[in-house]
């Protein structure tokens, strides 16, 4: 059973989409990761356009972004505040990202510079996961429990425009979480991803956010800047495909509420261990499609139909 | 024998019609609907030699039939390696060619027909023989005439494996000397728009008589209504791509915490 995708302008297996978007959510939801990061390249495997894979995946990080933040917000953890100064750098950084999309686009290159990026994230992503998880296992192996500093204080309490989140217990500048913010808003625009995995060590290790209120305040401002890159690849490079979006937002709702049960259940060193295997199986199979000589040199692109 | 009455009652309507021309062809389209479930189609055209049916073909007659779908603008793109990645380097515009493009012969025609006559895309074997002004190319940084026929070369062989460029011969079926017929496949990837078929009876090498006539593509269905939408009204289409992620990330909270209480 298949479906045609209206933008993508092919034809897919239902159970084949349903199943990428349930996986893709099960996994956020057990990791508490936007997922974006692995529905992107999966979707260009599948032989989706890097363009609606990208704008697509935006779309469908809004929805689980969503479900997410409101379970946080319940348990009063998100700092709405911190999560709005970081929009407002995020809102230019989703306009500069997808003005740079746009141009990779008319240039040609914006296969390849999506697929660097995305072979630089994806090793580094699972490389950390790596280290990390098998670091777990060893010190529990060994009993020993590892303490963590609560607050850091560094450079972002020394410059101007300082600011009171009560929430989070700071007073530190606006300006580093508007540049962190910035620099999320271009990955977001350019690469389809929420970008957790990037601003939750920054909100902890550069504005020094209690670690509790970080997962809940990131989730709230992605569903800003996921919102406003899927409205402006809507108007600007016509990439969303809302029937792709439609059943990948479906799967991946269910599929992350039964990861967030699992992971109640569940080890998850062991897991997250195998995660970050898949993760740097997807970087190696992108860096191959990058170095390996292909079949057909010649690529073809129809820039405009007559009608 | 549904479609051989069929058939003969068209030829015999065009009989009447054009009893003086020595090509009498038809077709069962005039318009192909493509909707999501499509998975291509065979066009079926067919048609008589000459208009006395009592009139055998002549063995040195043949029939050649082509079809041109809409024109569309294309890059090339030629990947080259950089410190061993592969990126895209150079590029060619190729305005105005077909979308999609079917040659057919009863008989092996040659090239220098084919050129003599204008016809043909499919006609590479020989590049200083293409008519290069036909087309508008945007040559980019590619300046020589070898670099350039790798591009066009390229433009062909690409819309061949897509299926939309063929050339083949033989495939057309003689019934009782005179009528022939062919079916034509339109696989699904073919560009919307008015295609043009253009029948030619060849005799001695030359072309005695030809004959054209249209036919359009349509897309049709739900998928696109929400392509044209989404053209058309981009910030509406995104907005209801956006009120759909909110509602369905909304219930699954929703839906969520229910699960949760139990």
């Amino acid at each position: 059973m298949s479906i045609y995708l209206p933008i993508a302008e092919l034809s897919v297996n239902i159970i084949l989409l349903l199943s990428i978007g349930g996986v893709v959510g099960f996994l956020s939801g057990m990791f508490g990761l936007g997922g974006g990061f692995l529905m992107t390249p999966i979707l260009i495997f599948m032989g989706i356009p890097t363009n609606v894979a990208v704008a697509t995946s935006a779309n469908q990080i809004v929805a689980s972004s969503i479900s997410g933040t409101i379970g946080y917000w319940r348990q009063g953890l998100v700092d709405f505040k911190m999560g709005g100064v970081l929009l407002i750098g995020s809102f230019f950084g989703s306009i500069l990202g997808v003005w740079i999309f746009s141009r990779l686009v008319v240039l040609g290159q914006i296969d390849t510079v999506i697929s660097i990026l995305y072979f630089a994230l994806l090793t580094s992503i699972g490389l950390i996961m790596l280290i990390e998880s098998s670091q777990v296992i060893r010190d529990r192996v060994r009993r020993k429990t590892v303490k963590r500093k609560i607050h850091y204080h560094n450079w972002a309490h020394k410059l101007p425009f300082k600011m009171k989140f009560y929430k989070s217990k700071l007073y530190i500048s606006a300006i580093p979480p508007i540049i962190i913010g910035f620099v999320i808003g271009i990955l977001s625009a350019t690469m389809g991803i929420g970008g957790t995995f990037i601003l939750i060590p920054a909100m902890i290790y550069f504005l020094g956010m209690p670690t509790s209120k970080v997962i809940g305040t990131s989730l709230f401002q992605i569903i800003f800047v996921t919102a406003l890159v899927t409205l402006l690849h809507a108007t600007t490079t016509f990439a969303v495909d809302a029937v792709l979006a439609f059943f990948l937002i479906i799967a991946s709702v269910i599929g992350a509420q039964l990861g967030v049960l699992a992971a109640n259940k569940l080890r998850g060193e062991e897991i997250r261990a195998l995660l970050a295997i898949i993760v740097l199986g997807v970087a190696v199979k992108i860096a191959l499609d990058l170095l390996v000589e292909p079949n057909e040199i010649f690529n073809i692109t129809v820039i405009r139909a007559l009608f | 024998m549904h479609f051989k009455i069929f058939l003969l009652i068209k030829l015999f309507v065009l009989f009447l019609i054009s009893s003086a021309s020595a090509l009498v062809i038809g077709s069962d389209e005039e318009e192909i609907y493509i909707d999501a479930n499509f998975s291509g189609k065979n066009l079926l055209v067919f048609g008589a030699f000459y208009s006395d049916p009592s009139q055998a073909r002549d063995d040195k007659s043949d029939i050649l039939i082509e079809v041109v779908g809409p024109s569309e603008d294309v890059v090339i793109r030629k990947k080259e390696s950089f410190f061993g990645f592969w990126l895209n380097s150079k590029s060619v515009g190729f305005n105005d060619v077909p979308g999609f493009y079917y040659l057919s012969s009863t008989n092996e025609i040659t090239n220098e027909f084919l050129n003599k006559n204008n016809i043909g895309l499919l006609n590479k074997k020989d590049t200083q023989l293409i008519d290069w002004s036909a087309l508008n190319i945007d040559w980019g940084n590619v300046k020589n005439q070898k670099e350039k026929d790798t591009f066009y070369d390229a433009l062909i062989r690409t819309k061949e494996s897509e299926d939309v460029y063929r050339k083949v011969n033989g495939e057309i079926q003689i019934i009782d000397g005179n009528l022939f017929r062919s079916y034509i496949e339109i696989p699904n990837t073919v560009p919307v728009g008015q295609y043009k078929v253009n029948l030619y009876l060849i005799i001695d090498n030359k072309i005695s008589n030809e004959y054209s006539y249209n036919f359009m593509v349509t897309r049709v269905g739900i998928e696109e209504a929400i392509y044209s939408f989404s053209k058309n009204y981009p910030l509406i289409y995104g907005l209801i791509s956006l009120l759909i992620a909110i509602l369905i990330g909304l219930s699954g909270a929703e839906v969520f915490k229910r699960f949760r209480k139990v």
